[in-house]
Protein backbone atom coordinates (compact mmCIF):
# COMPACT_ATOMS: atom_id res chain seq x y z
CA UNK A 1 0.00 0.00 0.00
CA UNK A 2 1.29 3.20 -1.03
CA UNK A 3 1.40 6.19 1.27
CA UNK A 4 -1.30 8.34 0.79
CA UNK A 5 -0.25 11.75 -1.55
CA UNK A 6 -2.77 13.58 1.01
CA UNK A 7 -0.49 13.27 3.98
CA UNK A 8 0.75 16.53 5.52
CA UNK A 9 4.46 17.14 5.29
CA UNK A 10 6.40 16.69 8.30
CA UNK A 11 8.87 19.28 8.66
CA UNK A 12 12.40 18.18 8.25
CA UNK A 13 15.14 17.39 10.56
CA UNK A 14 12.91 18.75 13.58
CA UNK A 15 12.71 22.31 12.88
CA UNK A 16 9.68 24.25 13.14
CA UNK A 17 9.87 24.72 9.35
CA UNK A 18 5.97 25.50 8.93
CA UNK A 19 5.69 28.17 11.87
CA UNK A 20 7.57 31.46 11.16
CA UNK A 21 9.78 31.59 14.06
CA UNK A 22 9.76 34.43 16.03
CA UNK A 23 11.61 37.89 15.34
CA UNK A 24 14.67 37.80 17.71
CA UNK A 25 13.76 39.81 21.08
CA UNK A 26 15.02 43.36 21.65
CA UNK A 27 17.69 41.72 23.94
CA UNK A 28 19.28 38.94 21.87
CA UNK A 29 19.51 41.72 19.16
CA UNK A 30 21.34 43.90 21.32
CA UNK A 31 23.45 40.88 23.01
CA UNK A 32 24.58 39.92 18.98
CA UNK A 33 25.76 43.53 18.07
CA UNK A 34 27.55 43.64 20.87
CA UNK A 35 30.92 42.60 19.32
CA UNK A 36 30.84 44.96 16.49
CA UNK A 37 29.74 47.87 19.18
CA UNK A 38 33.02 46.95 21.35
CA UNK A 39 34.83 47.50 18.10
CA UNK A 40 33.61 50.58 17.60
CA UNK A 41 33.41 51.73 21.25
CA UNK A 42 37.60 51.01 21.33
CA UNK A 43 38.31 52.73 17.60
CA UNK A 44 36.45 56.14 19.03
CA UNK A 45 37.76 56.33 22.62
CA UNK A 46 41.26 56.34 24.29
CA UNK A 47 42.06 53.49 26.27
CA UNK A 48 40.19 49.72 27.22
CA UNK A 49 38.56 50.90 30.08
CA UNK A 50 36.96 54.64 28.39
CA UNK A 51 35.92 51.72 26.02
CA UNK A 52 34.11 49.83 28.42
CA UNK A 53 32.29 52.55 30.40
CA UNK A 54 30.65 53.99 26.50
CA UNK A 55 29.47 50.21 25.79
CA UNK A 56 28.48 49.91 28.86
CA UNK A 57 26.43 53.38 29.03
CA UNK A 58 25.33 53.02 25.44
CA UNK A 59 23.61 49.90 26.09
CA UNK A 60 21.72 51.22 29.20
CA UNK A 61 20.98 53.46 27.17
CA UNK A 62 19.40 51.19 24.83
CA UNK A 63 18.00 49.17 26.83
CA UNK A 64 15.83 52.28 28.56
CA UNK A 65 15.21 54.00 25.22
CA UNK A 66 13.83 50.71 23.91
CA UNK A 67 10.36 52.07 22.69
CA UNK A 68 12.52 55.05 20.97
CA UNK A 69 13.05 51.97 18.33
CA UNK A 70 11.09 51.98 15.49
CA UNK A 71 12.03 48.30 14.43
CA UNK A 72 14.17 49.30 11.51
CA UNK A 73 17.31 48.70 11.36
CA UNK A 74 18.36 48.50 14.96
CA UNK A 75 22.07 48.20 14.05
CA UNK A 76 22.15 52.30 13.19
CA UNK A 77 19.87 52.75 16.21
CA UNK A 78 22.56 51.53 18.32
CA UNK A 79 25.85 53.09 16.54
CA UNK A 80 23.99 56.20 16.95
CA UNK A 81 23.46 56.18 20.08
CA UNK A 82 27.20 55.14 20.83
CA UNK A 83 27.64 58.23 18.56
CA UNK A 84 25.97 60.60 20.14
CA UNK A 85 26.81 59.30 23.37
CA UNK A 86 30.75 59.74 22.73
CA UNK A 87 30.61 63.00 20.91
CA UNK A 88 28.41 64.62 23.75
CA UNK A 89 30.43 63.28 26.54
CA UNK A 90 33.66 64.59 24.80
CA UNK A 91 32.31 68.02 23.96
CA UNK A 92 31.33 68.40 28.06
CA UNK A 93 35.04 67.28 29.23
CA UNK A 94 37.87 69.27 28.53
CA UNK A 95 40.30 66.72 26.19
CA UNK A 96 42.06 64.38 28.46
CA UNK A 97 45.34 63.11 27.59
CA UNK A 98 45.97 60.30 24.97
CA UNK A 99 46.53 56.50 26.22
CA UNK A 100 49.83 55.84 26.85
CA UNK A 101 51.09 53.28 24.18
CA UNK A 102 51.05 50.17 27.50
CA UNK A 103 47.54 50.46 26.59
CA UNK A 104 47.19 50.85 22.71
CA UNK A 105 49.72 47.87 22.90
CA UNK A 106 46.36 46.09 22.72
CA UNK A 107 46.00 45.95 19.29
CA UNK A 108 47.16 44.17 15.89
CA UNK A 109 47.80 45.23 12.66
CA UNK A 110 49.27 43.51 10.38
CA UNK A 111 49.62 46.30 6.95
CA UNK A 112 50.01 49.48 8.22
CA UNK A 113 52.17 47.06 9.40
CA UNK A 114 52.85 43.81 11.24
CA UNK A 115 55.32 46.11 12.36
CA UNK A 116 54.12 46.72 16.07
CA UNK A 117 55.74 50.16 15.71
CA UNK A 118 54.19 51.02 13.09
CA UNK A 119 50.45 50.27 14.57
CA UNK A 120 51.47 51.96 17.40
CA UNK A 121 52.02 55.23 15.29
CA UNK A 122 48.11 54.70 13.51
CA UNK A 123 46.68 54.33 17.05
CA UNK A 124 48.34 57.58 18.05
CA UNK A 125 48.43 59.56 15.04
CA UNK A 126 44.20 59.11 15.50
CA UNK A 127 44.52 61.11 18.77
CA UNK A 128 44.74 64.40 16.88
CA UNK A 129 42.10 63.80 15.13
CA UNK A 130 38.81 65.78 15.94
CA UNK A 131 36.37 63.34 17.42
CA UNK A 132 33.47 63.55 14.89
CA UNK A 133 35.62 63.06 11.88
CA UNK A 134 37.41 60.22 13.81
CA UNK A 135 33.61 58.80 13.79
CA UNK A 136 33.29 59.15 10.92
CA UNK A 137 36.44 57.38 9.46
CA UNK A 138 35.91 54.50 11.99
CA UNK A 139 32.30 54.54 11.14
CA UNK A 140 33.39 54.30 7.39
CA UNK A 141 36.65 52.55 7.62
CA UNK A 142 36.39 49.67 10.24
CA UNK A 143 32.45 49.51 10.60
CA UNK A 144 31.92 49.14 7.13
CA UNK A 145 29.15 51.94 6.77
CA UNK A 146 27.92 53.59 3.59
CA UNK A 147 28.54 57.11 3.72
CA UNK A 148 24.64 57.35 3.65
CA UNK A 149 24.29 55.25 6.96
CA UNK A 150 26.72 57.79 8.27
CA UNK A 151 25.00 60.79 7.47
CA UNK A 152 21.93 59.13 8.83
CA UNK A 153 23.93 57.59 11.90
CA UNK A 154 25.03 61.36 12.82
CA UNK A 155 22.22 62.86 11.45
CA UNK A 156 24.14 64.94 9.85
CA UNK A 157 24.27 66.09 5.62
CA UNK A 158 25.90 63.72 3.20
CA UNK A 159 28.53 66.51 2.18
CA UNK A 160 29.39 66.98 6.11
CA UNK A 161 30.05 63.32 6.11
CA UNK A 162 32.50 63.66 2.81
CA UNK A 163 34.34 66.64 4.09
CA UNK A 164 35.23 64.68 7.81
CA UNK A 165 36.15 61.96 5.91
CA UNK A 166 38.20 63.78 4.05
CA UNK A 167 39.59 65.88 6.77
CA UNK A 168 40.52 62.87 8.85
CA UNK A 169 42.11 61.26 6.44
CA UNK A 170 44.35 63.87 5.19
CA UNK A 171 45.43 64.72 8.92
CA UNK A 172 46.04 60.67 9.40
CA UNK A 173 48.22 61.23 6.17
CA UNK A 174 50.51 64.01 7.07
CA UNK A 175 50.84 63.21 10.76
CA UNK A 176 51.58 59.91 9.70
CA UNK A 177 54.50 61.40 6.75
CA UNK A 178 55.55 63.33 9.75
CA UNK A 179 56.28 60.97 12.50
CA UNK A 180 57.73 58.51 9.61
CA UNK A 181 60.83 61.10 10.14
CA UNK A 182 63.62 59.07 12.52
CA UNK A 183 65.54 62.32 13.73
CA UNK A 184 69.32 61.13 14.19
CA UNK A 185 70.96 62.48 17.88
CA UNK A 186 73.68 65.33 16.68
CA UNK A 187 76.59 64.03 15.92
CA UNK A 188 79.51 64.09 18.35
CA UNK B 1 45.81 66.49 -12.68
CA UNK B 2 44.55 64.97 -16.32
CA UNK B 3 41.57 67.63 -17.05
CA UNK B 4 39.78 65.35 -19.96
CA UNK B 5 39.11 63.12 -16.75
CA UNK B 6 37.84 65.32 -13.89
CA UNK B 7 37.06 62.74 -10.47
CA UNK B 8 35.88 64.50 -7.82
CA UNK B 9 37.27 63.71 -4.27
CA UNK B 10 34.51 62.31 -3.11
CA UNK B 11 34.49 59.36 -5.63
CA UNK B 12 38.09 59.11 -4.74
CA UNK B 13 36.79 58.32 -0.87
CA UNK B 14 34.46 55.71 -2.43
CA UNK B 15 36.91 53.58 -4.52
CA UNK B 16 39.20 53.77 -1.55
CA UNK B 17 36.51 52.20 0.35
CA UNK B 18 35.28 50.02 -2.04
CA UNK B 19 32.05 51.48 -2.70
CA UNK B 20 32.14 52.05 -6.48
CA UNK B 21 30.49 49.78 -9.29
CA UNK B 22 32.65 48.42 -12.07
CA UNK B 23 32.76 51.67 -14.07
CA UNK B 24 33.66 54.33 -11.51
CA UNK B 25 35.86 51.93 -10.18
CA UNK B 26 37.48 51.75 -14.06
CA UNK B 27 36.91 55.70 -14.29
CA UNK B 28 38.87 56.19 -11.32
CA UNK B 29 41.62 53.77 -11.95
CA UNK B 30 42.46 55.02 -15.06
CA UNK B 31 42.74 58.89 -13.54
CA UNK B 32 44.64 57.47 -11.27
CA UNK B 33 47.05 56.06 -13.68
CA UNK B 34 47.51 59.81 -15.00
CA UNK B 35 48.56 60.91 -11.32
CA UNK B 36 50.93 59.67 -9.71
CA UNK B 37 50.74 61.96 -6.65
CA UNK B 38 46.48 61.44 -6.00
CA UNK B 39 46.77 57.63 -6.61
CA UNK B 40 49.63 57.90 -3.70
CA UNK B 41 47.01 59.62 -1.85
CA UNK B 42 44.13 57.13 -2.41
CA UNK B 43 47.09 53.96 -2.00
CA UNK B 44 47.83 55.75 1.74
CA UNK B 45 43.89 56.17 2.46
CA UNK B 46 43.59 52.77 1.74
CA UNK B 47 46.26 51.45 3.85
CA UNK B 48 44.89 53.49 6.25
CA UNK B 49 41.58 51.71 6.47
CA UNK B 50 43.91 48.06 6.75
CA UNK B 51 45.32 49.45 9.35
CA UNK B 52 42.68 50.72 11.10
CA UNK B 53 40.97 47.54 10.26
CA UNK B 54 43.04 45.31 11.67
CA UNK B 55 44.37 47.53 14.53
CA UNK B 56 40.23 47.02 16.31
CA UNK B 57 39.20 43.78 14.54
CA UNK B 58 40.59 42.21 17.81
CA UNK B 59 38.04 43.63 20.02
CA UNK B 60 35.25 42.25 17.64
CA UNK B 61 34.67 39.66 20.34
CA UNK B 62 31.78 38.56 22.51
CA UNK B 63 32.84 38.21 26.27
CA UNK B 64 31.21 36.42 29.42
CA UNK B 65 29.88 39.49 30.55
CA UNK B 66 27.97 39.75 27.85
CA UNK B 67 24.59 38.58 29.39
CA UNK B 68 25.68 40.29 32.28
CA UNK B 69 25.78 43.79 30.30
CA UNK B 70 22.74 42.90 28.47
CA UNK B 71 20.74 41.99 31.17
CA UNK B 72 20.37 45.08 32.27
CA UNK B 73 21.18 48.87 33.87
CA UNK B 74 19.92 47.35 37.57
CA UNK B 75 23.97 45.67 38.02
CA UNK B 76 26.94 47.37 39.09
CA UNK B 77 29.60 47.87 37.23
CA UNK B 78 32.60 47.91 39.44
CA UNK B 79 33.08 44.55 40.03
CA UNK B 80 33.22 43.68 36.56
CA UNK B 81 36.28 46.10 35.84
CA UNK B 82 37.88 45.46 38.95
CA UNK B 83 37.69 41.60 37.73
CA UNK B 84 39.05 42.52 34.46
CA UNK B 85 41.91 44.45 35.40
CA UNK B 86 42.92 41.53 37.95
CA UNK B 87 42.59 39.39 34.65
CA UNK B 88 44.05 41.45 32.87
CA UNK B 89 47.35 41.73 35.19
CA UNK B 90 47.23 37.92 35.24
CA UNK B 91 47.73 37.22 31.47
CA UNK B 92 49.97 40.59 31.26
CA UNK B 93 52.17 38.20 33.27
CA UNK B 94 51.89 35.63 31.56
CA UNK B 95 52.19 36.82 28.59
CA UNK B 96 55.86 38.34 29.41
CA UNK B 97 56.68 34.90 30.75
CA UNK B 98 55.93 33.49 27.88
CA UNK B 99 57.66 35.77 25.49
CA UNK B 100 55.28 37.03 23.01
CA UNK B 101 53.93 40.28 23.89
CA UNK B 102 52.23 41.26 21.32
CA UNK B 103 49.64 38.56 20.50
CA UNK B 104 49.22 37.78 24.36
CA UNK B 105 49.00 41.19 25.33
CA UNK B 106 45.88 41.94 23.23
CA UNK B 107 44.23 39.01 23.72
CA UNK B 108 41.08 39.66 25.69
CA UNK B 109 40.89 37.85 29.59
CA UNK B 110 38.31 35.71 30.02
CA UNK B 111 36.70 38.24 32.90
CA UNK B 112 36.28 34.94 35.45
CA UNK B 113 37.28 31.52 35.62
CA UNK B 114 34.17 29.47 35.37
CA UNK B 115 33.23 28.49 38.64
CA UNK B 116 32.62 32.63 39.30
CA UNK B 117 31.29 32.99 35.60
CA UNK B 118 28.28 29.98 36.21
CA UNK B 119 26.01 31.84 38.55
CA UNK B 120 26.18 35.09 36.73
CA UNK B 121 25.40 33.51 33.46
CA UNK B 122 23.35 31.51 34.96
CA UNK B 123 21.31 34.72 36.59
CA UNK B 124 21.60 36.57 33.57
CA UNK B 125 20.20 33.74 30.87
CA UNK B 126 17.34 33.44 33.91
CA UNK B 127 16.84 37.62 33.98
CA UNK B 128 16.45 37.93 30.18
CA UNK B 129 14.62 34.77 29.19
CA UNK B 130 12.45 33.75 32.23
CA UNK B 131 10.72 37.55 31.74
CA UNK B 132 10.02 36.33 27.99
CA UNK B 133 6.54 35.95 26.64
CA UNK B 134 6.45 35.15 23.42
CA UNK B 135 10.02 33.04 23.01
CA UNK B 136 11.68 31.92 26.24
CA UNK B 137 12.89 28.76 24.64
CA UNK B 138 14.31 27.88 21.25
CA UNK B 139 12.77 24.52 21.39
CA UNK B 140 9.40 23.85 23.05
CA UNK B 141 8.91 20.66 25.42
CA UNK B 142 6.49 19.00 22.67
CA UNK B 143 10.39 18.33 21.16
CA UNK B 144 12.11 17.29 24.75
CA UNK B 145 13.54 14.36 22.50
CA UNK B 146 15.30 16.30 19.79
CA UNK B 147 15.95 19.48 22.57
CA UNK B 148 17.88 16.68 24.44
CA UNK B 149 20.06 15.62 21.28
CA UNK B 150 20.50 18.68 19.84
CA UNK B 151 21.93 20.63 23.03
CA UNK B 152 23.85 17.17 24.17
CA UNK B 153 25.72 17.62 20.83
CA UNK B 154 26.81 21.07 21.05
CA UNK B 155 27.82 20.09 24.61
CA UNK B 156 29.35 17.02 23.91
CA UNK B 157 27.58 15.09 26.17
CA UNK B 158 26.40 11.66 24.80
CA UNK B 159 23.47 11.26 26.64
CA UNK B 160 22.12 14.17 27.92
CA UNK B 161 18.48 13.88 30.06
CA UNK B 162 16.27 16.96 30.27
CA UNK B 163 15.53 16.79 34.15
CA UNK B 164 12.11 15.86 34.87
CA UNK B 165 11.04 17.94 37.58
CA UNK B 166 7.21 17.42 37.37
CA UNK B 167 7.08 15.75 41.37
CA UNK B 168 8.31 18.87 42.16
CA UNK B 169 5.40 20.77 40.31
CA UNK B 170 7.40 22.29 37.40
CA UNK B 171 7.20 21.55 34.10
CA UNK B 172 9.35 21.76 31.06
CA UNK B 173 8.75 24.46 28.94
CA UNK B 174 11.85 23.79 26.62
CA UNK B 175 15.23 25.17 25.91
CA UNK B 176 17.87 26.83 24.46
CA UNK B 177 20.99 27.20 23.08
CA UNK B 178 22.94 29.99 25.17
CA UNK B 179 27.01 30.72 25.34
CA UNK B 180 28.25 30.13 28.59
CA UNK B 181 32.22 31.56 29.31
CA UNK B 182 32.19 31.80 25.50
CA UNK B 183 31.24 28.26 24.82
CA UNK B 184 27.97 26.34 23.84
CA UNK B 185 25.64 25.94 27.21
CA UNK B 186 22.35 24.43 27.17
CA UNK B 187 19.52 26.26 29.19
CA UNK B 188 16.08 24.78 29.89
CA UNK B 189 13.44 26.33 31.24
CA UNK B 190 10.62 25.16 33.57
CA UNK B 191 7.21 26.59 34.71
CA UNK B 192 5.04 25.96 37.92
CA UNK B 193 0.71 26.05 37.80
CA UNK B 194 1.11 29.80 38.88
CA UNK B 195 3.38 30.79 36.24
CA UNK B 196 6.65 30.69 38.52
CA UNK B 197 9.96 29.65 36.17
CA UNK B 198 13.13 28.44 36.98
CA UNK B 199 16.22 27.20 34.62
CA UNK B 200 18.84 25.13 34.46
CA UNK B 201 22.47 26.22 33.01
CA UNK B 202 24.60 23.64 31.64
CA UNK B 203 27.63 24.97 30.48
CA UNK B 204 31.42 22.89 29.74
CA UNK B 205 34.48 24.04 30.62
CA UNK B 206 37.39 20.98 30.29
CA UNK B 207 39.72 23.30 32.56
CA UNK B 208 37.06 22.85 35.71
CA UNK B 209 37.44 19.54 38.31
CA UNK B 210 35.61 21.32 41.21
CA UNK B 211 32.42 19.91 42.93
CA UNK B 212 30.47 21.60 45.21
CA UNK B 213 27.48 22.88 45.96
CA UNK B 214 27.21 26.32 46.09
CA UNK B 215 24.48 29.28 46.44
CA UNK B 216 24.48 33.09 45.15
CA UNK B 217 21.68 35.57 45.70
CA UNK B 218 21.20 39.20 44.81
CA UNK B 219 17.96 40.27 45.01
CA UNK B 220 15.15 37.61 45.13
CA UNK B 221 16.87 35.30 42.53
CA UNK B 222 18.94 32.67 43.48
CA UNK B 223 21.20 30.58 41.92
CA UNK B 224 21.98 26.72 43.56
CA UNK B 225 25.19 25.94 41.08
CA UNK B 226 28.05 22.89 41.05
CA UNK B 227 30.87 21.45 39.29
CA UNK B 228 30.66 18.10 37.99
CA UNK B 229 34.12 16.77 36.20
CA UNK B 230 34.21 19.69 32.58
CA UNK B 231 30.83 20.59 33.28
CA UNK B 232 28.97 23.44 35.85
CA UNK B 233 25.02 23.43 36.25
CA UNK B 234 23.20 26.15 37.94
CA UNK B 235 19.32 26.05 39.09
CA UNK B 236 18.63 29.81 38.87
CA UNK B 237 14.50 31.20 40.18
CA UNK B 238 13.14 33.39 42.33
CA UNK B 239 11.15 30.91 44.81
CA UNK B 240 11.80 29.99 48.10
CA UNK B 241 14.82 28.57 48.76
CA UNK B 242 13.86 25.42 50.42
CA UNK B 243 12.36 24.70 46.93
CA UNK B 244 15.15 26.04 44.76
CA UNK B 245 17.44 23.38 46.62
CA UNK B 246 15.29 20.76 45.98
CA UNK B 247 15.04 20.85 42.41
CA UNK B 248 18.71 21.55 42.35
CA UNK B 249 19.03 18.22 44.44
CA UNK B 250 16.65 16.83 42.23
CA UNK B 251 18.52 17.89 38.83
CA UNK B 252 22.18 16.89 40.48
CA UNK B 253 20.29 13.17 40.87
CA UNK B 254 19.31 13.05 37.58
CA UNK B 255 22.20 14.33 35.51
CA UNK B 256 24.49 11.47 34.49
CA UNK B 257 28.15 11.61 36.62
Amino acid sequence: MSPSPDQPKKPEDGRREGIASPPPSFDAQILALLPQLRRYSRSLTRSDAESDDLLQDCVEKALVNRAQWRGANIRAWAYRIMTNLHLNARRAVARRPSVGIEEAEGVVSNVLATDPLERNRLVRALEDLPDDARAVLMLVAVEGHSYQEVAGIMEIPLGTVMSRLSRARQMLRQKLQEENVIHLRSPR
Amino acid sequence: MNETHPVPEAELHAYADGLLDETGRKRVEAHLAENPETARMVADWQAQNDGLRNAFAGYATTRPSDLLLVAGAKSPRAPRHSALAAAAVLVFALGGLAGHFGPALFEKPPAQTAIEALPHEARNAYLIYASEVRHPVEVFADQEAHLATWLGKRLSIADMKVPNLQTLGFKLVGGRLLPVADKPGAMFMYENETGQRITVLIGRNEDNRETSFRVAAADNVETFYWIDGALGYAVTGDIPRDLLQQIAEECYRQFPT
